[in-house]
């Protein structure tokens, strides 16, 4: 057993601890404008990044945008995903495709088709004044809004994927059962569907979390100069400050309350419903 | 409490028709059983019954109320599934407590039927468990306590036996039943096994192809099969294909005659002769032949052959000093059996042949 494990282990060594170790050795050297990097132990990288307000408000932007994002993509993948998971026409597998094809464009190109669809001289712009409607172009594009969307469109898929897989596993006899005894269909969606697919709901809520607290590409072009996401914070402090022990403390600051509030939310909600 | 009315129920998918005008009234307390091959559209009646498929044509009526285009959660049927579908997350008592809660009966009153129907099953020490800590004959017990406690007007079982292992399902049977008649429930009930069928219910209701073939008590299909497909469901048969001549004589496709019930009205068709009605003898000038014996315990099968034609007997084993005990595969027999015995079948040319 242990050989088969092994390739993938060592992979995962190379490839994500080594860079991490490396990245937090980093994280703790000090910044000097003339030698770009000092070998030091200190923690003065975390203290300035929690101490100073851009990048406090950087990062309550992050959040805000990920937990808002998370939820509007599971009260939109859920319904869908329930009906893919109930599908049991042959058309079900044509549909698992179609929701996997978004995944085929990757987030850069995805998001220059967002540019020409909400830019000022974008489809809807261009629509509202050949209209009529309106004289100046609406700002759509640079806005918070633009990268939730963006954002929904990219993890919706990873989202109904998920979600589908646990509702197929709930018998629908026993669904039947509780209409059977007298459940509406909002009931039976409330006191049987939901909580048993809650585990399901969390990982699907966990990965679309995570993806959504590490937008990079949407949130660079979608969101414009003034809007910041940790991601793009984290990359500003490596190409264009040169500062990479700020960058790396960034980096495991955004780790961190991932990791955190991944975990919390997990076990939270599972205590909830567990018996 | 309640009456169901089947009216000319049919659903059709497309080109396909599942089930074909099926009309069935079932009284007050009464249980009948649907029986047939998979595939026979005995699942599909039940599933328009308790209203999780609308039927293409025709009325349910539970009751004297017209349901047919009622959602499944406002008619009024308990229904016990194949696979139970309990709720996995809810303990035994709060599986059998949600009709109760979806009826908004009261906390304390819920709690009293609970109790009770949990008894009534035998499992009021386990009602704090979870279904997957039950064993399946217990989970069955309490799908049948959840659908039990609501008083349903019809209940509906799907195959209630067939996840059962042998030993339970006989007894699983009766203790149904005898709930069943207690309770005075009106019930619908769907199997493809026929001893299962005949066992529980009052009447029985042959399916093949979407088409109810008979109606009728277990001892009319078994006796007075109507057709050829129900003799060779209901019970084992014998079915030589043939012509009746005069009142009382048959005559075979291989020519040879033989005596049959002189009651048939018809003419042509098939022979139907049960097993169990066949006498066999060992007798060097028969004009039968053993083929193979098998040798069953309390009773002996004997595979022979008659002009050509395949017979199966079965007698219960005759006594250690009986010639019968001395027969070996190969040798001479005479076969007999009362003309009685021997039903003319009319031979429908839409069915499939018995087996």
């Amino acid at each position: 057993m242990f050989a088969l494990i092994l390739p993938a282990v060592l992979v995962v060594a190379a490839l994500l601890v080594g860079p991490m170790v490396l990245l937090a050795r980093i994280s703790l050297n000090q910044y000097s404008a003339t030698q770009l990097m000092i070998e030091a132990t200190t923690a003065q990288n975390y203290l300035n990044a929690v101490a100073d307000p851009y990048y406090r408000g950087v990062m309550a932007t992050t959040l805000v945008m990920a937990f808002t994002c998370t939820a509007v993509t599971l009260a939109l993948g859920f319904p869908a995903a329930y009906r893919l998971a109930r599908m049991e026409s042959r058309w079900k597998s044509l549909v698992t495709v179609l929701t996997l094809i978004p995944l085929l464009v990757g987030n850069v190109v995805r998001a220059a088709g967002w540019l020409g669809l909400l830019g000022n001289d974008g489809l809807i712009n261009a629509t509202l004044r050949g209209l009529r409607i309106t004289s100046e172009p609406l700002q759509l594009i640079y806005t918070p809004g633009a990268v939730a969307v963006g954002t929904i469109a990219v993890v919706l898929p990873y989202m109904i994927l998920t979600l589908s897989s646990v509702i197929e596993s709930i018998p629908r006899a026993v669904e039947e059962a509780a209409a059977n005894l007298g459940a509406s269909a909002l009931t039976v969606f409330r006191r049987v569907v939901w909580p048993l697919a809650l585990p399901g709901t969390v990982a699907g809520c966990v990965l679309v979390f995570i993806l959504c607290m590490n937008t990079y590409a949407t949130a660079v072009l979608l969101g414009g100069s003034q809007f910041k996401m940790m991601a793009p914070a984290v990359y500003d402090q490596f190409s264009k400050g040169m500062n990479w022990p700020f960058g790396a403390a960034l980096a495991f600051i955004l780790l961190a309350a991932t990791l955190v509030l991944t975990v919390l939310g997990t076990a939270l909600l599972g205590r909830r419903y567990a018996r | 409490m309640g009456t169901l009315l089947l009216d000319g129920v049919s659903k059709r998918y497309g080109e396909a028709t599942a089930v074909a005008r099926v009309d069935l009234d079932i009284r007050q307390g009464e249980l009948v059983a649907l029986l047939g091959p998979s595939g026979c559209g005995k699942t599909t009646t039940l599933r328009m019954v308790a209203g999780f498929i609308e039927p293409t044509a025709g009325r349910v009526v539970i009751g004297g109320r017209d349901v047919t285009r009622l959602p499944p959660h406002s008619r009024d049927t308990g229904m016990v599934f194949q696979s139970y579908a309990l709720f996995p997350h809810m303990s035994v008592a709060d599986n059998v407590g949600f009709g109760l809660e979806m009826r908004k009966v009261g906390r304390a009153e819920r709690d009293r039927r609970i109790a009770e129907a949990l008894r009534l099953v035998r499992l009021d020490a386990l009602s704090d468990r979870l279904p997957r800590q039950l064993s399946g004959g217990q989970q069955q017990r309490v799908a049948l306590a959840r659908a039990l406690v609501v008083s349903p007007a019809v209940f509906l079982l799907d195959e209630p036996l067939s996840n059962l292992d042998a030993k339970l399902r006989a007894e699983v049977g009766l203790e149904i039943r005898d709930l069943q008649k207690r309770l005075g429930l009106t019930t619908l009930m769907v199997t493809h096994d026929q001893d299962e069928a005949l066992a529980m219910a009052d009447r029985l209701v042959v399916m093949e192809h979407g088409r109810v073939l008979q109606v009728g008590s277990a001892e009319d299909l078994y006796e007075r099969p109507a057709n050829t497909f129900v003799a060779g469901f209901v019970g084992r048969c014998n079915l030589l294909a043939g012509t009746r001549e005069g009142t009382d004589v048959f005559r075979l496709a291989s020519g040879a005659a033989v005596p049959c019930a002189p009651d048939a009205t018809a003419r042509g068709g098939m022979l139907a002769i049960r097993p169990e009605r066949i006498e066999v003898a060992p007798d060097p000038a028969g004009a039968g032949r053993l083929k193979a014996l098998t040798y069953l315990g309390a009773r002996t099968e004997y595979h022979l052959e008659l002009a050509g034609e395949a017979i199966v007997a079965v007698t219960p084993t005759p006594l250690p000093d009986d010639p019968r005990r001395r027969l070996a595969a190969g040798d001479p027999v005479r076969i007999t059996w009362v003309p009685d015995a021997a039903r003319v079948i009319p031979l429908d040319s839409a069915e499939s042949p018995a087996r």
